[in-house]
């Protein structure tokens, strides 16, 4: 239901339809509401909804746009569009392809683009620097792994496509800024020589990673007549919300698009832009204003309490975060009545109070889940297992959401790759009998982890799964049962008959023929089971995904195993692809498991924060990428400046500021501070973020201090 | 009311419902994913999907005004589809309306319902005709009153006399509309279905009642026609066989765009 607007949300939706306007202001403010109204307004008004684009930096955030114009029950005629930088620069590169592809250097510009994922893109670079890494040493003394440092690479080749540079440009900018000694800089001159490698691989055999796609797009598509005329007929009106999270690139085609548009309405989120480390760029994004004829700001929450709104000053002001002066009434504010918080010794400590702390919220006091979130810098693999099962206990259900989590650590995929291994005993990639017997449990259903050991103990043998009839014991055979040990022979049976017959290099369709023949059945573990249909589902598309792309290669190259290459792929911990389907799912009435930035990306308020290991390192340091560089990298970035250590420090400061003012924003009651004295790892935690609500909490009236420890 | 708020019919919904309650269930009320194989083989039955997908593909990018010539270089790999394209070049749009519109979607409500049908190529001409045209790529031309009684036909010509005023220049008089199946396969046969008044009353009061049940039932019970089931991905779960053969396979049984990845959710987390 469309919530009543007030009255400056209604003069931005009911502006004239030849104006173009640039609404600012803090999360929260009603911005993004605005501009549903305005969108239903130009519907009202008859404007074609095919004419206006919705362009937001992430399709996700498009989604309270897309939910009004669903729930716009008088609503007949044409559908608005929703594009991102990453989707309309591919489908005009695709639909624009054999005007472009000759003079952009593609070496088969007759032949069709393939498009990479980020799986793939890892595949091709491992495939082409791999040799030079090996054979002149490169990288040798940076002690990371070789995926992340190839994805370094990648996110080097997107910088510069987004900002506007040329890729040889990217070991010149590090070294410029970032004086390391010889050996640092013989590391930006590997990396740049890896970059060029892959690029000319790219053009040679018309593969398009971001990198590419977006150059194409940007230099060669945008400036074709007939890809301007598509774009100035199609999009007439244009909504463009969270600016400030998108990059150059996007900025650049925002620009034009204001010039060409006939209205507009352009918003930007203040004291935002964390996806830096995807390029953001709010202050870039601040240009855009010059080509709105009216500016329009919304200065009041309409949804942090009075309380969230001073600890989130307080803790930024606290930080020193130089954008918080413009805030005011730090000192007067009482940061107390928000927070509760908790001091414990080991991890494990902190994890059931917070367990507990919701039992509360949602078992005694009514609180509805989905009203809830519990965030961490991180969220570890047994960080979340501990938080589920902690909930699950107390019949709290909860979902978590991790972007880049791999297919390969669900059960059910897991399942399904070690079964492609047994399969396939030509590519010598013989599964452990542990993870055999994982497979069976996962397979059969009512199978437990004992009896699947035994049964591949005493039934896998030399790579190969025996018959149920060889158990010669019958002791044995009472054990596992007869029931369970029959079903256990169906699908032994179609393994080997599957290995007997003409077994398929399309890793996908052996994994679809698994499914459906064997593991779907009644008696097996995926039968009417939502989460197991849901995850093969993942691995068939990441599967097929990368086999077309990789049968694509064999008219200009002799080819390989594309099973087996995929399969080793998965072996090097290549991430999955990731699916807006996640977020679709997010209306269920869960508590919500999520690192703070990804929270922060879902773009919606909550009463309920939990904000686990306060102490951690993580809430303020970016992570370790000795190959990049979010700020030298970037479009502000002057040339012959150095990168310090204080700026290192103050941009550490700043980052964190932000991100606790963005999540207070996002707060509407209560914010529950998780602290153990030493990490999940067992390290002593002494953070940022700790070492500023130490600084609050000092700063605060000892009267104001109700029950609990301290952290 | 068995649906969320936000569920809108599509004409693979429909017809899904109409082969078979249970498919609908599963696939849109309880979301069940279920990647079994649809038809064996499988790699057959892909490579025809990617056909008919490439081959519209091939469409868009002609009416965006890529030169057919242009395209055509591009077809080398695939002598079956350079076919079908000359027969396009030479028969594809002939006699159609010039007021073009590829690509599509348009929606309308219908009983407290969403209705979506998404075009291949509507062409028409204010005040004339307005005719709808989808590209099928099936080795087979159906019987008239088989493509009568498809769910494509009802909900493509309703939504359009319903949803298309702005791109007509007023409302379209049932009477003006003609939907144009086009077998680019079997040498540019084309079928054309007219549309009345009467037909939309009728249609209308179909679609009304089809909405009415799905959204009140109790149950959606398996369909008896054990074939509908062949290419059907949820027969492991109902129990009913396995699957069907390509060459069995009606082909307007999967639509092509039911095959497409959407490359624009993956495109934009790769940076």
């Amino acid at each position: 239901m469309q919530i009543p607007l007030t009255p400056e949300q209604s003069a931005i939706a009911a502006a004239a339809p030849n104006k173009k306007i640039w609404l600012e202001g803090i999360a929260g403010s009603g911005k993004t509401s605005a501009g549903v109204g305005r969108l239903l307004h130009l519907l009202e008004l008859g404007i074609p909804a095919e004419s206006i684009l919705i362009y937001v930096p992430q399709r996700s955030l498009a989604q309270p746009y897309l939910q009004a114009l669903q729930q716009h029950s008088g609503y007949s005629g044409g559908q608005v569009a929703v594009q991102t930088i990453g989707g309309l620069s591919l489908q005009m590169v695709e639909a624009f392809w054999f005007l472009i592809a000759e003079r952009a250097g593609f070496g088969h510009p007759y032949d069709l683009p393939n498009f990479l994922s980020l799986e793939s893109v890892q595949y091709f670079m491992t495939k082409v620097i791999e040799p030079l890494v090996n054979q002149r040493d490169y990288f040798n003394s940076v002690r990371i792994d070789r995926a992340r440092l190839y994805s370094q690479i990648v996110d080097n080749m997107n910088k510069a496509a987004v900002v506007g540079f040329p890729i040889d440009e990217i070991a010149p900018r590090l070294k410029g800024a970032l004086p390391g000694g010889v050996e640092q800089g013989h590391i930006y001159d590997d990396a740049q020589t890896c970059a060029s490698a892959f690029r000319t691989y790219c053009l040679a055999n018309n593969l398009l990673d971001f990198s590419l796609q977006l150059e194409v797009f940007l230099d060669q598509v945008w400036n074709l007549p007939q890809a301007r005329a598509q774009v100035r007929m199609q999009y007439r009106h244009l909504i463009a919300d969270n600016i400030e999270e998108d990059n150059p690139a996007s900025h650049r085609i925002l620009a034009d698009l204001l010039r060409l548009c006939q209205s507009a309405l352009v918003i930007y989120d203040s004291d935002a832009g964390f996806r830096r480390f995807l390029g953001a760029d709010p202050e870039n994004a601040r240009r855009l204003q010059g080509f709105c004829d009216r500016q329009e700001q919304f200065a009041d929450s309409k949804v942090m309490s009075d309380d969230a709104r001073a600890l989130g000053r307080a803790l930024a002001g606290q930080l020193g975060a130089a954008f918080v002066a413009g805030l005011g009434g730090i000192a007067e504010d009482d940061p107390q009545p928000v927070l509760i918080r908790e001091a414990h010794r080991y991890h494990p400590q902190m994890i059931d109070w917070a367990a507990g702390r919701i039992d509360e919220l949602v078992n005694r006091q009514g609180v509805s889940p989905r009203e809830i979130v519990v965030m961490a810098p991180f969220m570890s693999d047994a960080l979340r297992f501990a938080l589920v099962e902690g909930l699950t206990a107390r019949d709290i259900r909860a979902r978590s959401h991790r972007p880049s989590r791999a297919l390969r650590d669900e059960p059910a995929a897991r399942a399904l790759l070690t079964f492609a291994r047994l399969a396939h005993p030509g590519w010598h990639m013989t599964p452990a009998e542990f993870d055999v017997a994982f497979a069976v449990m996962t397979a059969i259903d009512g199978l437990d982890l004992i009896r699947a050991k035994l049964l591949t103990e005493m039934l896998y043998r030399g790579g190969r799964m025996l018959p149920f009839s060889d158990v010669k014991s019958e002791a044995m055979q009472d054990r596992i049962t007869y029931d369970l040990g029959a079903r256990y022979d169906h699908l032994q049976t179609w393994l080997n008959k599957y290995i007997e017959g003409a077994p398929t290099e399309a890793l996908d369709i052996f994994f679809r023929q698994l499914f459906g023949e064997v593991l779907s059945r009644p008696g097996f573990g995926f039968y009417d089971n939502s989460d197991a249909g849901n995850v093969s589902m993942n691995l068939v598309d990441s599967a097929r995904n990368f086999r077309w792309s990789l049968e694509f290669m064999r008219r200009y190259e002799e080819g390989t195993d594309l099973g087996r290459d995929y399969l080793e792929m998965v072996d090097r911990g290549v991430i999955a692809d990731f699916y807006l389907r996640d977020w679709i799912a997010d209306n269920d009435d869960c508590v919500l498991i999520a690192p703070a930035y990804t929270f922060l990306l879902s773009n919606r308020a909550v009463d309920y924060q939990f904000w686990l290991n306060v102490g951690s390192e993580g809430w303020a340091r970016r992570l370790y990428q000795p190959l990049t560089h979010p700020h030298v990298l970037s479009l502000g970035w002057l040339a012959g400046r150095i990168w310090t250590d204080d700026d290192e420090a103050t941009m550490n400061r700043q980052t964190l500021g932000r991100l606790i003012l963005a999540l207070a924003r996002r707060c509407r009651k209560e914010i529950y501070l998780g602290y153990s004295e030493l990490s999940e790892s067992g390290y002593e935690q002494r953070g940022l973020l700790l070492e500023a609500i130490h600084g609050l909490m000092r700063r605060s009236v000892a009267d104001n201090i109700n029950g609990e420890a301290h952290v | 009311m068995n649906l969320p708020d936000d569920f809108a019919f599509t004409q693979g919904s429909l017809q899904d419902a109409a082969d078979c309650p249970r498919r609908f269930e599963l696939r849109y009320i309880k979301r069940l994913r279920y990647p079994a194989v649809e038809a064996a083989p499988a790699l057959q039955f892909e490579r025809r999907t990617r056909q008919g997908a490439r081959f519209h593909k091939l469409v868009q990018q002609h009416l965006l005004g890529l030169p057919a010539e242009t395209l055509a270089r591009s077809l080398h790999d695939d002598p079956e589809l350079a076919d079908w394209w000359e027969t396009f070049r030479k028969t594809g749009l002939a006699g159609l309306p010039e007021g073009r519109q590829a690509e599509i979607a348009l929606q309308t409500h219908l009983g407290g319902r969403r209705l979506i049908a998404k075009y291949d190529l509507l062409a028409l001409d204010a005040g004339g005709e307005a005719v709808i045209v989808d590209w099928k790529t099936w080795r087979r031309v159906p019987a008239q009153h088989y493509l009568e009684s498809r769910l494509q036909t009802i909900l493509y010509r309703y939504v359009l006399a319903k949803a298309g005023a702005h791109l007509y220049g007023g409302p379209i008089p049932p009477q003006k509309i003609r939907m144009v199946y086009c077998f680019v396969a079997t040498g540019g046969e084309r079928v054309s279905i007219d549309y009345s008044a009467a037909q939309l009353r009728a249609d209308e009061d179909y679609l009304l009642n089809m909405i009415a049940e799905i959204d009140d039932a109790e149950q959606f019970p398996l369909t008896e026609d054990e074939a509908r089931c062949r290419f059907c991905t949820y027969r492991s779960l109902c129990e009913r066989g396995d699957a069907g053969l390509v060459d069995l396979l009606d082909e307007d049984e999967f639509e092509e765009e039911d095959f497409v990845l959407d490359f624009d959710q993956i495109a934009e987390i790769e940076f």
